[in-house]
């Protein structure tokens, strides 16, 4: 990538203007990115959600660094042409509930219906959805939504301020059991398991604008709220089955759900308040967990695209003619995970000898086919806007070798680890570890098991193989999996002062501040050996030539409104 | 007559119970798990509690089993985890789409394993008994899951003749069961190909079949008449046991042409341990095989009379 000189004065006065009106930081920012201490996909993150409209923020970025660009999303396939179904192979799982949603694809299968308030874009940014724009105060503590006013329901009535407080307020029930109640502690009286949403913390302004009061700064609330469970129900909903009574306001109505065999949806006849949407409908078509179905399924035409495409099918699709192969570089991974509380992997040295047995790179080739990016053992990915290069960990035996001895198993060490048999990368990464541990003196002996199972034991096992979805930033992850007592802490992992400065990360606007915390934060969490990440992986689907306007989304979000069929 | 049905239908009864008893013994004793099962992991001891009180978990076992076992009987099998419907609603749709399945392998594949195994048997050590032998022990030797594989290669992949997945999803087509029928009748013909060509030939070696064909009755007619009867006996005890194979056999070739059918049903159930649906299932199959044992035994006393009715 080449880089003309940058510099800040290519801003002139009335933009600088519109970035200081946006928020007081933000003309620093753009003099951070002119000077090339701050990267443009920073930049382009951090305007965004604060408020900056996607298209502005591009611009600027691209008068900034000097780089022409065009967004992945305005990139034209031809003439979008109005008609046709589009078929998807994609397992159908239950719906019944929005806000306790944990797969993707009952995301998928929700949001062409019921939308989010921001939505991640297809390059990880924050963009406004049924929020048309918002603003946040300079101690990123208060955070004005102003919503779009031209959005109905589909039964009618008119999309309001309550319809997103009547959201939250479920929400934040720990009753309902949502994911978004660890996703918006930040809503909450205390981040005690239990506490219910502070008084204030949501403020209708009136029937368009919302006002949330943080408990916390939290820079990254907007991009929660593009999170798959954060998708806004009618007011009505209050529990039940949601797919017997689907009202929305997205551009597709709900016309047939069966779990397992099929969802289908027609485009809304009253015109959906995005614009234009070119196809007739959508059908899902649920082929099983055999992976081998829905690739047959694309190859004889009974459908015209895949959720998604297994590594291993790569070479296949990569030689058939008639087929797009797309690909997405996330920050989606797997970690070997080890409970820090059970023994042997309560003795730190256990852990840290563990690790020094590990070659990423190595790992990646035989697991992913060196699709992705090596791990660096601190679930920060190389693509999030916040992450620092702390190096990563080399193998070396030796010092396994000695750690070992230290912690008393000299003589070697027996021990098993539990994953899921699907997806094959998975179990394939345990057994490649096996090689690895071996000349360490380490025995490791792999439990492969079929995904339910394995969901079962994931928090309690002493050492298992979890899976981790993309999110747009690190400090989600980190949050979410290795902050004392939060309910996905899998590994047990308890340190006051790796959540200090997660908070502390969390808070911080400038951007190399903010940096030399996540350092700290990564080298913390890579020195304390809590996970062994092997990688992080890029992900791939597939479709009919006739697809047009599709985008592979790191987090295998469908947003099909902009895809049309060719004839 | 009548008693010998009647013991029949008592031994198929008494072995439904045990089944039940085991199925309930198995999933059901431990309530704990069950609430964790439909909740879900996250939820608290407290809804847990919660949810076993509402439910009667706190009665005694033997009140719960026979509630069950009610249950059971008048066709309410509680409702599917997973699919968030009654147990009935998702079971019976996939029987019998499974039946379909199975209907027409059977419909090919009988015939076709009868002819060749009486070919082969009538004259044992022929050119045609060894190809059809042969022919036989390598289709049955391939596993469902490599043939289909080959077969979705050659003819989906290569030569884009046939569709590649069974899940009927614009209406019945018959043409989207040719690659599951084929898997299936290429690794279930054989075997009864065999026996029937075993059979055959141990028939034909009886005397009285020489001596039919010594006193110069039509060749045609001996095996007609005379091989024929006698012969099928063993096959026909085989075929029987066949259908419980197609109802749980299925399993790999339904889940890998993505056809809705008994077989990835139960599979699926065992994954996701949707417990309600894993004992239906399992009920169903226990249900058909004893049935089809029954049938099998009272069509054995009647092709073979030597078996007394005792």
């Amino acid at each position: 990538m080449t880089r003309k000189s940058p510099d800040s004065r290519n801003l002139d006065q009335s933009e600088r203007a519109q970035l200081a009106e946006c928020h007081s930081q933000l003309p620093s920012l753009a003099d951070a990115l002119g000077q090339g201490k701050a990267s443009r996909r920073e930049f382009l993150r951090t305007a965004t959600l604060l408020g900056l409209s996607a298209g502005i923020a591009y611009g600027m970025a691209g008068k900034l660094t000097g780089e022409g660009f065009v967004p992945r999303a305005k990139a034209q396939d031809g003439t979008p042409r109005r008609g046709g179904v589009l078929r998807v192979s994609m397992n159908v799982k239950e719906i019944s509930d929005p806000a306790t949603i944990d797969w993707s694809e009952k995301g998928n299968n929700l949001r062409l219906v019921i939308e989010p308030l921001v939505r991640i874009s297809g390059d990880n940014l924050a963009t406004p959805h049924l929020a048309e724009s918002w603003s946040a105060s300079d101690d990123l503590r208060t955070w004005t939504f102003n919503l779009r006013r031209d959005v109905k329901w589909s039964n009618g009535d008119d999309f309001t301020a309550d319809d997103v407080i009547a959201n939250f307020e479920r929400w934040m029930d720990p009753a309902v059991g949502s994911s978004n109640y660890g996703r918006f502690a930040a809503l909450r009286e205390s981040s005690e398991d239990g506490s219910r949403m502070a008084e204030g913390a949501i403020r209708k302004i009136d029937d368009h604008t919302v006002e949330f009061n943080l408990r916390v700064p939290f820079l990254a609330f907007p991009e929660s709220m593009g999170d798959y469970p954060a998708l806004i129900a009618h007011r009505s909903f209050q529990g039940g089955n949601w797919a017997n009574e689907p009202i929305g306001t997205g551009p597709f109505e709900l016309t047939r759900f069966t779990v397992g065999e099929r969802a289908t949806y027609a485009r809304r006849e009253d015109g959906w308040w995005g614009g234009e949407v070119y196809l007739d409908g959508i059908d899902y078509i649920d082929h099983g967990d055999d992976p081998a179905a829905p690739f047959a399924a694309l190859a004889s035409g009974q459908v015209d695209l895949l959720y998604r495409l297994n590594v291993e099918q790569l070479p296949a699709a990569r030689n058939m003619p008639n087929l797009e192969v797309y690909e997405a570089m996330t920050a989606q991974t797997g970690v070997a995970r080890m409970k820090v509380d059970e023994a042997p992997f309560d003795d730190p040295r256990v852990r840290r000898a563990i690790q020094a047995c590990v070659d990423h790179a190595r790992l990646l080739e035989i697991a992913n086919q060196g699709l992705g990016l090596p791990g660096e053992d601190h679930h920060v990915a190389q693509i999030h806007p916040e992450y620092a290069d702390i190096g990563a960990p080399q193998q070396d035996y030796d010092l396994a070798r000695e750690l070992l001895a230290e912690a008393g198993y000299a003589d070697g060490l027996d021990i098993s680890i539990d994953c899921v048999a699907q997806p094959t990368w998975e179990p394939n990464t345990c057994e490649a570890l096996v090689e690895m541990l071996r000349p360490a003196g380490i025995n490791l002996s792999v439990n492969i098991m079929p995904g339910g199972t394995y969901w079962d034991r994931w928090m309690t096992t002493p050492f298992g193989f979890t899976s981790w979805a993309h999110r747009p930033l690190g400090t989600q992850s980190l949050s979410l999996a290795y902050r004392s007592g939060v309910p996905w802490n899998e590994s047990s992992y308890s340190n006051p002062e790796f959540d200090a400065l997660l908070d502390q990360a969390e808070a911080t606007f400038d951007v190399d501040e903010r940096r030399e915390i996540m350092a700290q934060l990564q080298t913390i969490l890579q020195g304390d050996a809590v996970i062994v990440q092997p990688f992080w992986r890029s992900i791939h689907t597939a479709g009919s030539p006739r697809v047009k306007g599709f985008i592979h989304h790191p987090a295998e979000e469908h947003h099909f409104e902009t895809v049309w069929l060719e004839d | 007559m009548l008693i010998f049905l009647a013991r029949r239908t008592g031994y198929m009864v008494l072995t439904m119970l045990v089944v039940s008893i085991l199925l309930f013994v198995l999933l059901e004793v431990n309530g704990e798990a069950v609430a964790v099962k439909v909740l879900g992991p996250y939820t608290t001891v407290e809804q847990r509690n919660l949810w076993l009180e509402a439910n009667g978990y706190f009665r005694p076992v033997y009140v719960r089993y026979f509630e069950w076992l009610g249950n059971m009987l008048t066709g309410d099998f509680g409702e599917s985890i997973r699919f968030r419907a009654p147990v009935a609603d998702v079971l019976w749709p996939r029987l019998a789409n499974t039946a379909i399945l199975g209907g027409v392998t059977f419909a090919v594949m009988i015939p076709l394993a009868l002819m060749m195994g009486i070919l082969a048997g009538m004259k044992e050590g022929s050119k045609l008994d060894r190809s059809l032998s042969v022919t036989a022990i390598i289709t049955t030797s391939i596993p469902e899951f490599a043939s289909a594989v080959l077969l979705t290669f050659l003819f989906v992949f290569w030569l884009s003749w046939l569709p590649g997945t069974s899940g009927m999803t614009d209406g019945f087509r018959p043409v989207e069961l040719i690659l599951p029928v084929t898997v299936l009748v290429l690794y279930g013909f054989g075997y009864i190909a065999r026996m029937t060509r075993a059979s055959m030939v141990e028939v034909m070696q009886t005397p009285y079949i020489r001596t039919a064909i010594l006193k110069g009755m039509p060749y045609r007619q001996v095996i007609m008449r005379h091989a024929l009867r006698n012969a099928l006996i063993a096959p026909f005890t085989v075929i029987m046991l066949q259908i419980n194979w197609l109802l749980s056999g299925v399993i790999v070739v339904e889940f890998f042409f993505a056809y809705k059918g008994f077989g990835a049903l139960l599979l699926e159930a065992s994954l996701n341990q949707d417990i309600f649906l894993i004992q239906a299932c399992a009920m169903v199959a226990v249900f058909v095989a004893v049935t089809t044992q029954t049938i099998a035994d009272i069509g054995y006393t009647y092709l073979n009379p030597r078996i007394r009715f005792a």
